[in-house]
């Protein structure tokens, strides 16, 4: 029973609940809320979630290896002042460099022994500061290409719907097709072991953390082209919802389980309780707490222990 | 004059390595040849493993090098050992329970094509493999999900499947079922006759006779004997691995009991479980023997208390009357058991703190909560001249002591907290053989002075050399009562291992 649902799923952390929870959540809205299935309401969803799935995946990378990093949503907001502060030719090379930069900061503090937590978390909080210090209020003006690139549709899809596949796609390359995913899995398996067999977890482990800055990077231009202006805490859910989206599709924080399609699945809960409630006009803040009593639920139904692990 | 130089695979010249203040390697050197199996045995703790570890490139030497072909070689870690044709199947597992067994098998190697994991290509040499070895296993499986018998084999394979002149195995059968043990004796002879060095790290005789052309034998860490196996016995093999007769290990037995210090009435560790009874006089050493996990654990853990025990009652008898413990090991200390974990680092000892404060913790046992907490510096000082502590000064912290010494402070605490009763989960693990001595004499003089101690070990010599009566444990349940002084291996093994007919598993 055990074993066979565990072969079934490998380590890839999904289970009847991560796979069950957004499907019902859809189909209970696609009862209760007539509107919901509008193409209009669906595109909605999406562009919604979209910022949300490339924190996440960023995120999953570094739960693989039995990390954490709560940086990211300060990643996300100071991009966004970034983009909108620096000389347009140079917003996004710029960005993207502050990405590698923190990850580096935060991969390095974490393989020195501080724990992942605290470091990202002094980490968040610096960039958060320094993102208020250079620009207090919203405001800015965002060079047309990313505007263009976050808004425009082609054959009739968002780029909303672009980006998405193209965050998923870029994902399951890095971690079903290259050693470099085969060895992450292997590290937050058990580091030691893999040790032993020749791999070691510190250039990985730093890329992971690279890996995750640069997809709060890419969010952060991605959000900031959408809404056409630079805002210092526009990241600032991110930090902990990304967690909860992995979370919810079945990651293990501990390392060494979990799936890309896990936090597609995770990220698309949180996405469908959020619009759910703005549909049927509930408080976004009873859908918060809805969201913690939904995660407990979800945690305490997963299999706690998969393959060992 | 055979024709030395050209067969040499590997020579290790002078290798020392210490951890710490314990010498784990002394100047070691042996000559290890191409086509040959090559055992390597000694006791616990005699340096087999820390020296296939140096060969492994797990760890660096501190002195000395390994010589292949006559040119000094060094490994910057296992994966750098490995890709100069040394591989190794280690005794604790290294598989990730994470990753499917062919996975496994090529994790660090894995065969790419335009760049990307050749998964296709990957299956198939594993499958290979598995088929070379004999493993019928299907290679999509995630290894967490195998028995461990079956991870083991996985290991044998991985250490096979990589391309190497060198394959060191340590301890390689203890975990393999009988099958499983064919498998490999199969595969090594293959491997010998390919013109590879095996190294065979083990110390079950039975094997070393079975497989080895060349036996090395190493103790506390020091080059014994190197020989071909078929110039040894088994007796002289045994008399070079420990180095004096057991005589000497071990104290005289005492003559006299007396009266019972614990009883234990119809005990039993686990719903499931056989209903134990047994008695602890005054004055013995008593042992529970069998095979490891087989509940003498349980049952000492449970006679104290540490765990919850389903069913039964244990009994402290003293002069002024009877105290009914095993509910809580706070009452059992106070009642006058002391218990001395088996692993004594994280269970027992305040390895930051020194011997001084360890010891005198046992002394603080029956002070009350708000009282000053008041060590006799001088009592300590005693207890350690008589332990025969080896450390600069009271003052010295426990995590520098070693093993033996450890030990001593254990116990020490025990003495100092005067109880009566000493309960030991395996005594000498992680203990040299001079300090093994020592250990022994303390319990034996314990048992003397009217405590009563019980013993667990997973060292058949150790219940036979130093226990009074042992009792063999099978399938949680006690098996055989036996005199120490008429016991044999032989005796203990095989009420260890065989049950009687129609008593099975469900007595």
């Amino acid at each position: 029973m055990m074993g066979r649902s565990a072969r079934r799923f490998g380590r890839s952390g999904l289970g009847y609940v991560a796979i069950g929870l957004p499907l019902a959540m859809f189909a209970l809205l696609a009862a209760f809320a007539p509107e919901f299935l509008s193409l209009q309401n669906i595109v909605n969803v999406n562009n919604q979630i979209t910022a949300l799935l490339i924190v996440a995946l960023g995120q999953l990378l570094v739960a693989l290896i039995g990390g954490i990093d709560i940086s990211v949503g300060s990643v996300v907001s100071l991009t966004s002042v970034v983009i909108v502060s620096v000389n347009p030719a140079l917003a996004v090379p710029a960005a993207l460099a502050l990405g590698v930069v923190v990850g580096l900061a935060n991969g390095l503090g974490v393989s020195f022994g501080v724990h992942p937590l605290i470091m990202t978390l002094s980490s968040m909080t610096f960039l958060q500061g320094l993102a208020l210090l250079w620009l207090a209020g919203s405001g800015g003006t965002v060079p047309a290409p990313l505007v263009f690139a976050a808004k425009t549709s082609a054959f009739g899809l968002p780029a909303a719907f672009y980006w998405c596949v193209a965050a998923i796609a870029a994902a399951s390359v890095l971690l079903y097709f290259t050693r470099f995913g085969l060895r992450i899995f292997a590290i937050g398996g058990n580091a030691q072991s893999a040790g032993l067999s020749g791999v070691r977890a510190f250039w990985p482990s730093l890329a992971c953390y690279v890996l995750c800055s640069l997809a709060g990077v890419v969010a952060g231009i991605y959000l900031t082209g959408r809404i056409v202006s630079g805002d210092p805490t526009m990241g600032a859910p991110f930090s902990l919802d990304s967690v909860t989206a992995i979370a919810l599709g079945g990651v293990q924080l501990s390392g060494g389980v979990g799936s890309v399609a896990g936090a597609v699945l995770g990220t698309i809960t949180l996405g469908l309780i959020t619009n759910g409630m703005n549909l049927l006009g509930v408080s976004p803040f009873f859908s918060a707490a809805l969201t913690g009593v939904l995660l407990l639920g979800a945690i305490s139904l997963q299999r706690r222990k998969v393959i060992g692990i | 004059m055979p024709p030395a130089s050209n067969d040499c695979e590997i020579e290790f010249r002078n290798i020392s390595k210490r951890f710490g203040p314990i010498r784990a390697l002394t100047d070691v050197s042996f000559v290890g040849r191409r086509g040959s199996v090559h055992a390597v045995t000694g006791e616990n703790g005699a340096g087999k493993s820390t020296l296939i570890k140096i060969l492994a490139g797990v760890h660096p030497p501190d002195a000395g090098e390994i010589l292949r072909d006559g040119q000094p070689i060094r490994f910057q870690g296992p994966a750098d050992a490995r890709a100069k044709g040394v591989s190794t199947v280690f005794q604790e597992l290294t598989l990730l329970p994470n990753l499917t067994v062919a996975e496994n098998l090529f994790l660090g190697r894995e065969p790419r094509r335009a760049g990307f994991i050749d998964r296709g290509e990957m299956r198939r040499r594993a499958r290979e493999i598995l088929g070379h070895v004999g493993v019928e296993l299907d290679v999509d499986d995630m290894c967490g999900d195998l028995t461990i018998s079956e991870q083991h084999l996985i290991e044998i394979a991985k250490g096979a499947a990589a391309p190497s002149r060198v394959i060191i195995y340590d301890e390689p059968s203890a975990a393999l079922d009988a099958p499983g043990v064919e498998k490999l004796v199969r595969l090594i002879e293959e491997q010998k006759a390919a013109g590879k060095l095996v190294f065979y790290i083990s110390h079950r005789l039975d094997e070393i006779f079975r497989l080895c052309d060349v036996t090395t034998v190493l103790k506390d860490g020091q080059h014994v004997a190197t020989r071909p196996t078929r110039e040894l016995t088994r007796e002289s093999l045994v008399s070079l691995m420990v180095g004096r007769e057991l005589g000497q290990l071990y104290p005289r037995r005492s003559a006299r009991s007396g009266a019972p210090a614990i009883s234990v009435n119809d005990l039993a560790i686990n719903a499931t479980a056989a209903r134990v009874s047994f008695e602890i006089k005054r004055g013995e050493i008593l042992g529970l023997a069998g095979l490891e996990g087989q509940g003498q654990r349980e049952i000492v853990r449970g006679l104290v208390g540490l765990v919850p025990h389903a069913a039964g009652s244990v009994r402290k008898h003293d002069a002024a009357g009877e105290t009914k413990i095993g509910e809580a090991i706070v009452a059992s200390v106070r009642a006058g058991v002391g218990f001395v974990p088996e692993d004594r680092k994280s269970e027992g000892l305040y390895l930051p703190l020194s011997i001084e404060q360890n010891i005198g913790l046992g002394m603080l046992r029956s002070a009350s909560m708000s009282s000053r907490a008041r060590i006799d510096k001088t009592r300590v000082k005693t207890l350690m001249r008589e332990m025969n502590v080896r450390a600069r000064d009271e003052k010295q912290s426990v995590g520098s002591l070693s093993g033996g010494n450890q030990q001593k402070v254990m116990i020490g605490r025990w003495l100092a907290a005067g109880v009566d009763v000493l309960i030991v989960e395996e005594p000498t693990r992680g203990v040299d053989v001079g300090a093994k001595a020592e250990i022994y004499r303390l319990l034996r003089e314990f048992a003397d002075a009217g405590g009563a101690v019980v013993i667990t070990s997973s060292e058949l010599t150790e219940h036979i050399g130093l226990c009074d009566r042992i009792l063999v444990v099978r399938d949680r349940a006690i098996v055989a009562e036996i005199d120490g002084a008429g016991a044999t291996e032989e005796i203990v093994m095989r009420h260890a291992l065989m049950s009687a007919p129609g008593q099975g598993a469900s007595t």
